[in-house]
């Protein structure tokens, strides 16, 4: 059964209202769009495809032969140390945590992603498991916002898509924001597939289509009657709202300050951080975005200092930006890939995949700052205090944005799933309310 | 026109010739029932649903027009809607047996250029492909390669506990189906693509073959008991313990023992559903032996499951609701199913049989009931409007906007346009088939996509181009023929006098081609596109 709410019935009795008249409803659905609705929590996941190496980011091994070129700074934080090549993460690090612990059991890009992306290790039981995007947005999601409450920021994946709504169904599928290059000139075009009438295409003949196309809606309703026939037109009334609003006017990254936009980076994933802030600012739950380049099996130092070039002023600035408009405390902020990297150096100057022992990132809302979480020893090779499973990240994550990890969705065989499986502990140190996450608020 | 009239009455010959031939061929042998002929089954269709609904006392509906009828069977089997010739051809003969005629011919009919016969059995295929995988996982891009051995199996009518049969046996070298077409150029298509894209475990094969062949849903019972039926753990781990030879995707075979989950403190032994002894007989195979077991006429869900499948496509819900799981059905809709499949046992498991018997009972060429929040559940046998799956969409598309199909035209088929639609319409396709999940990345793609904007493009589009560039065509003419086009119907009254207003008031004939294109996008976006009745 297609979920329908009562703003849906209300707005498509409005709409039949104005009936066939021509008497542009664009201009009215545009003004109904109305802009921010006061705090929410959300969560942007900087999605790092590939699989980040440890080593050379977050967890140095100064001094050991694992250890790469690049050296390690001082953070905000004392007795903190990262790489010298994100210094602008560095000095935010009173609002971000690192677990240098992680241990998972999956070294396939595939596998691996959809392990980390859904928290569950694929092909169990058939299950078709929704990724952690469908599931926030499905408990944070505000049902009356006009835009979808998952986006996903140019999407790169090794293998099978695992961002998906898995069960879940398409209310929590992710809308896709195109931005296949890093061209100079198309970075600014991060936007959504055909939102934009074609070109050649007035406006005015648009408002004509949408007309007819109600006309046609209506006359089917009166003789068809039933639960698919509201979805089509629900869905066809949110795509020309989207269309009618320009989605809220979040794709218009020119409305930004160009001293801002330079700060985050005139790339794909630097945009891609300003789109998000500006969707969380528009009630949006979730953002996904990517960074692609992280599988350096090969020239592993000349890349990632590539790679962090990128990453460093996207991600310092996204923090920055979301603070100063007093939205940090209530976005949670998760760095990952799907795996870290061999501490070990391959032949070819590169390193392999390694499930056994790395580090992801994660801070702002209901996250304390400032701590590192477990240690991988003098050679990263395994971890050696304070191991965190799946289970525990995604136990944390939940806890952070106030969700009980012990929540259930209901498959459609009808069978409880858990929104983390069972043996999940929140890491108490990051959380600011462990307690209430624990109790399943 | 003459030329429908004679084929059609060379079908007629043939089929009355074809259903005496069956009569006789099935000789009624100790008690068991004989093959009845397929206007026996659908008048046998009808009385128990007759019955049914006089008993609750409820008015049927009515029986739908020819042009809804042509619509619904040339998407139900060949998986598109009809051309305009075709609607033309057909809504303009005015024979006896006109319908039938059509469901023959829709399924038996090889002849070009529509040749029927195999876009139903590729439409089938496709049914069969995402029954087994469904397409909104990440697997069904491979299991799509599933589709040529399975196309070849509805082409030549394979039996069904026979097309089972080969499922369940099949080894890593059993010579396949090569596959011709886009994407998939001498690929060789094998059921080893079935077993491996539900996961290429002993686990996972069991839960698949007995979800999809037996509609019983074992999965669950994988770590634990299945908390609301009966299903054991034993039981689920004794099914796969005949797939032991399925490993890391590689399908082989092994004898049959004892099997012990990964990472499970305990073994289970080798065991078969409803209390059958699990044995293996010498000289064959475990899976061979889990295949004369499950395509048994005695097996009480086999042909159940395959009857209730059938159904569902056909009518937009199973005889029992539940298609996966027939331990949900109630006692009353269990008993009529269970009777339907013991006529199929009988045909000899005659899928093509099944199909067109159930399409010339009254029961299927009913109108959609209307079901809304009040009305709760409707009577069985009624049905719900059905949601076009993505390939349907693109098939209907392609058929609308006359998209150029041949290989050196590089039409959608073959410059990716088409994997890209039928890709984001997966994204949101539901397995039921009265479900519309579109979300709005699927509506903007079908507003503002390519494949739409070329097609109401002036200079591009070949259906649109040729309507308004035909001199003999007046302007309703112009309207009715892009709605046959489209809706497969002509405009009702209504439709027509706003339409033409919105033509006529254009002050401009260039103002009048923009308000045809306008039109034209606007059937295009409509519900009656994508949803039918």
């Amino acid at each position: 059964m297609s979920t329908f709410s009562r703003r849906d019935f209300v707005q498509l009795s409005l709409a039949s209202a104005f009936g066939v008249s021509f008497s542009g409803w664009l201009p009215r659905l545009a003004a109904a769009a109305n802009e921010a609705k006061g705090k929410h929590k959300a969560c942007i996941v900087l999605w790092m495809a590939g699989g980040p190496t440890q080593t050379d980011t977050l967890d140095l091994k100064v001094g050991h032969p694992n250890g790469g070129p690049s050296k390690a700074i001082d953070t905000a934080v004392p007795g903190i140390q990262i790489t010298e090549h994100l210094p602008g993460v560095a000095k935010r690090m009173t609002d971000l945590s690192i677990i240098r612990s992680l241990t998972t059991a999956e070294g396939d890009h595939d596998r691996a992603t959809r392990l980390m992306l859904t928290g569950h290790r694929p092909g169990q039981e058939g299950v078709n498991y929704p990724s952690l995007g469908a599931l926030f947005a499905k408990e944070l999601g505000d049902p009356e916002n006009e835009l979808p409450h998952y986006v996903s920021v140019s999407p790169f994946r090794f293998g099978g898509d695992a961002s998906g709504p898995g069960f879940l169904g398409p209310d929590y599928a992710p809308l896709v924001v195109s931005g296949d290059s890093n061209d100079p000139e198309a970075r600014a075009n991060l936007s959504i597939e055909n939102l934009k009438a074609p070109a050649g295409v007035s406006k005015d003949s648009m408002e004509r289509r949408f007309e007819i196309a109600k006309f046609l809606q209506n006359d089917f309703a009166s003789s068809s009657k039933g639960p698919s026939v509201k979805a089509h037109q629900a869905n066809y009334e949110r795509a020309m709202r989207m269309i009618a609003t320009n989605a809220k006017g979040a794709f218009k990254l020119d409305e930004e300050p160009a001293a801002l936009r330079d700060k985050y980076g005139r790339s794909r994933f630097g945009q891609g951080c300003l789109l998000a802030r500006r969707l969380i600012e528009r009630g949006v739950s979730f953002v996904e975005v990517t960074l692609d380049g992280w599988d350096t099996h090969a020239d592993n130092f000349a890349q990632v200092k590539r790679n962090c070039d990128i990453l460093d002023p996207g991600w310092a600035t996204l923090m920055d930006d979301l603070k100063e408009r007093g939205l940090l405390d209530s976005t949670m902020i998760v760095w990952m890939g799907e795996f870290g990297r061999t501490p070990k150096l391959n032949m070819t100057g590169g390193r392999d995949h390694f499930p056994l022992a790395w580090s992801v990132a994660l801070g702002g809302g209901g996250i304390k700052g400032g701590q590192v979480i477990g240690d991988t020893g003098k050679a990263g090779t395994e971890v050696v205090n304070r191991p965190v499973k799946i289970t525990d990240f995604y136990a944390t994550m939940c806890a952070g944005l106030g969700i009980s990890p012990a929540k259930e969705n209901i498959s459609p065989e009808g069978r409880p799933i858990p929104l983390v499986d069972r043996g999940g502990t929140v890491i108490a140190e990051l959380a600011t309310a462990p307690e209430k996450a624990a109790k399943g608020i | 026109m003459r030329a429908f009239v004679t084929r059609l009455s060379g079908f007629l010959l043939a089929l009355l010739f074809l259903e005496a031939a069956f009569v006789c061929a099935a000789p009624p042998e100790d008690g068991a029932a004989r093959k009845l002929s397929t206007l026996e089954l659908a008048e046998w269709i009808d009385r128990q649903f007759d019955k049914a609904w006089q008993e609750a006392n409820v008015q049927p509906p009515a029986v739908v027009d020819d042009a809804t009828f042509l619509k619904r069977t040339s998407l139900d089997l060949n998986g598109t809607i009809p051309t305009v010739s075709q609607a033309r051809e057909f809504l303009g003969y005015d024979g006896e047996h006109k319908r039938a005629t059509l469901i023959e011919q829709l399924l038996n009919e090889t002849k070009r250029p529509q040749k029927h016969a195999e876009r139903t059995a590729a439409h089938w295929a496709t049914l069969w492909r995402r029954m087994m995988v469904p397409g909104n996982t990440p697997e069904a891009q491979r299991a799509v390669l599933f589709e040529p051995w399975l196309k070849e199996q509805f082409l030549t009518n394979v039996p069904y506990d026979e097309m089972a049969r080969k499922i369940i046996t099949v080894q890593q070298n059993t010579p396949g189906v090569t596959a011709k077409g886009p994407a998939m150029e001498n690929v060789v298509s094998t059921p080893v693509i079935f077993f491996q894209t539900v996961g290429g475990k002993p686990e996972t094969s069991a839960s698949a073959v007995s979800r999809v062949f037996l509609g019983v849903r074992i999965g669950c019972a994988e770590c634990h008991d299945h908390p609301f039926a009966d299903w054991k753990q034993k039981d689920f781990w004794g099914v796969a313990t005949y797939f032991s030879g399925i490993r890391n995707g590689a399908v082989g075979d092994s004898p049959l023992m004892k099997i012990r989950p990964e990472n499970g403190p305990k073994e289970f032994e080798p065991a078969l559903l409803w209390g059958t002894k699990a044995e293996v007989p010498k000289g064959k195979t475990s899976r061979e032996a889990f295949a004369d077991w499950m395509t048994s006429p005695k097996n009480p869900h086999f042909a159940s499951t395959a009857v209730n499948r059938v159904w569902n496509v056909l009518i937009g819900r199973g005889l029992t609701d539940s298609v996966d799981d027939l331990d949900k059905a109630p006692p009353a809709e269990r008993a009529i199913l269970d009777e339907l499949a013991q006529l199929f046992v009988a045909s000899g498991y005659d899928v093509k049989w099944l199909i067109t018997g159930i399409c010339k009972s009254k029961l299927y060429q009913r109108e959609c009931i209307a079901v809304d929040e009040t009305s709760g559940d409707p009577l069985p046998g009624l049905r719900p409007l059905k949601t076009l799956l993505p390939e349907q969409v693109f098939n209907s598309l392609e058929q609308a906007l006359a998209l150029p199909v041949a290989r050196a035209d590089a039409g959608p088929r073959f410059n990716g346009l088409r994997d890209q639609l039928v890709a984001r319409m997966n994204e949101a396709a539901s397995n039921q088939p009265d479900e519309y999940r579109a979300g709005v990345p699927q509506a903007l793609l079908l507003m503002n996509g390519r494949i739409t904007t070329e097609a109401t493009d002036l200079e591009q589009s070949r259906t649109l181009r040729g309507v308004l560039d035909a001199p003999f065509l007046n302007t309703e003419e112009k309207l009715k023929t892009l709605y046959l086009a489209t809706l497969t119907r002509h405009p009702k009254a209504p439709e027509q006098q706003f339409l033409l207003e919105h033509i006529r008031k254009q002050p401009t004939p260039e103002k009048q081609q923009q308000a045809f294109q306008e039109i034209f996008w606007g059937l295009l976006n409509s519900p009656e596109f994508v949803l039918e009745r």
